[in-house]
């Protein structure tokens, strides 16, 4: 079998997802609305390769929901306080690696369990911004929403860059030495240590990467509002994760690409707009939702004790 | 290089009681409740006492904490197991869209749709049994996914709008009365708890949910039915969920798709503060009781603090201070290892 052949399933339920949408709800297809839903998901799809990172490396982050709104929330009060609308990437990629480098010291550095690290995080980073901001919005000025260009403009903007970034990231992934240090870490760190490889160092670095991207995204999903919404990131973690999974990588460590995770998203992202179209009542969303990651799931324990069955090596 | 005396002298074992995790806890609990007591009691301009000190507030936090503390209750077997159940509070909101729905749809009599939620509550933690236990997935990810598949399906049942309420008086006193001078529930979560204990710690069933956690293939050589008591351990946080959402359909008098969402991060919270590794194989439910008790008394004595009320922020300290307590919890459980490292090194 192609080594490839879990992402290549997942990508051929997505065409069969695309092509029943032509048929039953050609609708789906007008370039405007199209548009807007790739905006609506390009930071998901942000911080969704950070997501990557982690996973490989066997961490997790569950905290990335927060750390989105804390990011979104500063851009907005920098902004606010005039700041010109360039310098606020960087803050917000800043703010976002400083939030992850305080995970990953406590994870990387003191060697406490991902999940509950960044679920204490979860609530105290939320909860420390509503008790800061009451949950109030904040109002950006003028020039800030899509650049101070027209929507479709922005719009555009934000896809390219988007796009280059999750190149950038799949390249460097798989083709540069540092990128394969996440899979050697995550495969088997005592290995990776003996290697030459600091596997405390790399778990660090995918932590801080991820709390950047996250900034980086917040600042995607700030400018195409005209106001900040402190709540924009609850719940993302899930769709983030659920797009992992879905997109073949092994939560296990070690296994999957950034491709991979694009195309889960992509499943995911369509199954709103096509449950409008084809007439299903959108509240079958979540549920739907679930019922695609167990499915996942279940695909990649059988295809493992398949494996295993035949003798060949067990992951 | 290092000389550490190895030898259970009698300044060690007082050390060992002094520095165990349940000890430590029950310490921050007596010092907040202290605390809250001294600064959140007050009186009122007809010369009552009010806030924190009195019996009412007392009974209330106890009401309050029963569903969380149920939810916490049977995650710790979970949890022992090395697993995780991030589906519990989905499936507290999916068991009270049906009992409403069992009561007002079907019109079926109360106790038929109490047996019968708490089947589905079965039935949903057969779910992640099967997938956990029968196909061996990794627990994070199947519970992640029926989160949101018993979230979702509660939404769909109600189309995101219904919400069931005029329930019968005999169903909310369940709720909302007392019973020999305690809240209802409160009885229930007692012996839910009494129950777990004398499983957990009484029973081979529950004592090899710890073996299985510290290492499972050991479990398997050993004889022991790994895969069965697994999937037990699962069933039973579903049916104990079950059980949690008609008491909290009966305290609040309502059922709605999003009952009790996010309650799945203080249950959890409370089981790795009580002292339950999550990597399983250690822990206790008298740690997870405390934890329990610890998290409920902080986010209801916050709420009497007069510094508290004027800036109107008990919700958002007590989740800020209950994170940050995980978070010290964790630190303490790994500080011992920390020093011996810096120990060795120096």
């Amino acid at each position: 079998m192609n080594r490839y052949s879990r992402e290549l399933a997942v990508a051929a339920v997505l065409a069969l997802v695309l092509i029943g949408l032509a048929i039953w709800a050609p609708a789906f297809y007008q370039l405007q609305p199209l548009l807007s839903l790739a905006t609506r998901e390009a930071p998901v799809m942000i911080v969704t390769c950070g997501m990557v990172l982690v996973i490989l490396t066997r961490q997790i982050d569950i905290s990335v929901g927060s750390q989105f709104s804390i990011c979104s929330v500063t851009c907005g009060l920098l902004a606010a306080a005039g700041w010109p609308s360039w310098s606020l990437l960087p803050a917000g990629a800043v703010a976002g690696a400083l939030l992850g480098a305080l995970n990953g010291v406590l994870i990387a550095g003191l060697g406490l369990p991902s999940i509950v690290v960044t679920l204490a995080m979860l609530v105290a980073l939320r909860q420390g911004l509503n008790l800061f901001r009451q949950g109030e919005f904040v109002t950006l000025p003028d020039g800030v929403q899509w650049f101070g260009l027209s929507q479709v403009q922005g719009q555009v903007i934000v896809l390219i860059a988007t796009a280059v970034l999750v190149v950038v990231m799949a390249y460097c992934l798989r083709g540069v030495a540092f990128g394969r240090h996440f899979y050697a870490v995550g495969s088997d760190a005592e290995a990776a240590r003996l290697a030459g490889i600091r596997p405390q160092r790399v778990t660090f670095l995918a932590f801080v990467l991820m709390g950047l991207l996250t900034g980086v995204a917040a600042m995607v999903n700030v400018v195409q509002s005209p106001q900040v919404q402190p709540l924009s990131g609850s719940g993302m973690e899930l769709k983030v994760i659920a797009a992992v999974v879905v997109g073949g990588v092994a939560i296990s460590g070690g296994r999957g690409y950034i491709w991979g995770a694009v195309v889960g998203l992509m499943l995911l992202a369509c199954i709103s707009p096509a449950l409008v179209h084809l007439r299903i009542e959108a509240y079958w969303e979540k549920a739907i939702q679930g019922a695609i990651i167990l499915l996942a799931v279940l695909a990649e324990g059988i295809r493992r004790r398949r494996r295993r069955v035949q003798g060949g090596t067990a992951t | 290089m290092t000389t550490t005396s190895s030898g259970p002298s009698a300044e060690a074992t007082w050390k060992r009681v002094l520095f165990r995790h349940e000890t430590l806890l029950l310490i921050v609990l007596v010092v907040e409740w202290l605390l809250f007591y001294h600064y959140g009691t007050t009186t009122n301009r007809r010369g009552m006492t009010v806030g924190f000190g009195t019996l009412d507030r007392q009974f209330d936090i106890l009401r309050h904490s029963c569903e969380i503390g149920l939810l916490a209750l049977v995650l710790t077997p979970v949890i022992l197991t090395a697993g995780i159940d991030l589906s519990v509070a989905s499936l507290l909101g999916l068991c009270a869209i049906v009992f409403g729905q069992f009561t007002h749809d079907l019109g079926l009599p109360i106790p038929l749709a109490v047996v019968l939620t708490l089947l589905v509550g079965g039935i949903g933690g057969g779910l992640n049994a099967g997938l956990v236990a029968g196909l061996r997935l990794p627990p994070l990810i199947v519970t992640l996914g029926t989160y949101s598949l018993f979230r979702g399906l509660a939404e769909a049942l109600t189309r995101g709008a219904v919400t069931y309420t005029h329930f019968p008086a005999g169903f909310l006193a369940l709720g909302q009365e007392r019973w020999l001078g305690l809240p209802m529930q409160a009885w229930i979560f007692f012996a839910v708890a009494i129950g777990m204990w004398l499983l957990v710690h009484r029973t081979m069933l529950g004592r090899s949910f710890r073996v299985i956690g510290y290492a499972p293939e050991g479990a398997r050589f050993a004889g022991l039915p790994v895969g069965r008591n697994l999937a037990l351990a699962y069933i039973i946080a579903g049916v104990v969920a079950a059980a949690a959402a008609l008491i909290y359909t009966a305290r609040l008098g309502q059922a709605k798709a999003d009952a009790a969402v996010g309650y799945e991060l203080f249950a959890i919270t409370a089981v790795v503060l009580g002292g339950t590794s999550i990597f399983g194989g250690k822990g206790s439910i008298t740690g997870t009781l405390l934890g329990v008790a610890v998290i409920a008394v902080l986010k209801n004595g916050l709420a009497t603090l007069p510094v508290v009320i004027r800036m109107n922020a008990a919700e958002e300290l007590s989740g800020m201070l209950t994170g940050l307590l995980l978070l010290l919890a964790l630190a303490l459980g790994v500080a011992p290892k920390l020093l011996s490292v810096l120990r060795n090194k120096r």
